[in-house]
């Protein structure tokens, strides 16, 4: 099953809107909930994209795939199944924080979205500098 | 991942370049962040505006960097084109530019008794605009 395009847009935006209508809720005193209650549009969000790209991966690996059917490589999957779980690390370390649950310095709940910007960007500059658009 | 670069900037209606650029911001605006909150002594002189310093002169670049590629179009006679994209990334832009406003102004700010403090929901306002916008982008677009 593959979504389109504008199913990816819209399940993108209304997990964001979701998420940021909580937060303001939150922000304003006005919802007295746990963090991590605040970021369940983030967790359902990011388990999607955790589902989608296991399944991609599953199915490479499977016997009989043509590798020539123009899907990504495994590399570049690897690093989309890094960064999803790098954004959760953060998310989770942030909750934790703002809850109070760990003693912690802000730097190091900043440690797992400081790797995904790096990663993210070095992705980026490639794309722009080498040309491809993938 | 969920979006390739071109149907990123396809939405968002941004250049790579422009993406780049407001990434390294948001990396190096995080960091002084955390410098801010765990620095103690070290980061006393650092303010809010000066933390999120990086986000607002990547704003400048990406309005600069549009100006020049809106001449260019123009010049090569995509006078439309070039109109509207000068016209939505100034949209985009300025309302990223209100927000970052507005959360340094809430997050520098004192309480004092009678004092009016800023809520939330205000300084998200710009963000909410920004949303409503791309869904409107998105469909005339997708």
């Amino acid at each position: 099953m593959r979504m389109t395009l504008g199913q990816r847009v819209l399940l993108t935006w209304l997990f964001i809107l979701l998420f940021l209508i909580m937060l303001v809720l939150k922000l304003d005193e006005k919802a007295p909930w746990s963090w991590f209650l605040i970021f369940i549009p983030v967790w359902i969000f990011d388990t999607i994209l955790l589902v989608m790209i296991i399944v991609k991966m599953a199915r490479r690996c499977k016997s009989g795939f043509d590798p020539r059917n123009g899907s990504l490589n495994l590399k570049k999957k690897a690093w989309y199944l890094t960064a999803i779980l790098l954004k959760l690390a953060f998310c989770l370390a942030l909750c934790a924080k703002l809850e109070q649950f760990a003693v912690m310095k802000l730097t190091y709940v900043f440690i797992p979205l400081w790797a995904l910007l790096i990663g993210g960007m070095i992705e980026l500059g490639y794309n722009i500098f080498c040309g491809r658009r993938d | 991942m969920l979006f390739s670069l071109r149907e990123a900037v396809q939405w968002l209606g941004l250049a790579p370049f422009e993406l780049l650029l407001q990434g390294l911001a948001l990396l190096a605006a995080s960091a002084l962040v955390a410098l801010k909150a765990d620095g103690g002594e070290a980061s006393a002189g650092l303010s809010w505006w000066g933390a999120l310093g990086p986000l607002f002169a990547a704003d400048g670049l990406c309005t600069y960097f549009t100006a020049i590629v809106s001449v260019r179009l123009f010049q090569d006679g995509e006078k439309r084109l070039a109109v509207l994209r000068l016209f939505w990334v100034l949209t985009l832009l300025s309302l990223k530019f209100v927000f970052e406003m507005l959360l340094c102004q809430k997050l520098g700010q004192e309480p004092k008794p009678g004092r009016e403090q800023l809520w939330y929901g205000l300084i998200m306002a710009p963000v909410f605009i920004l949303l409503q916008l791309l869904m409107i982008r998105a469909c005339r677009i997708f």
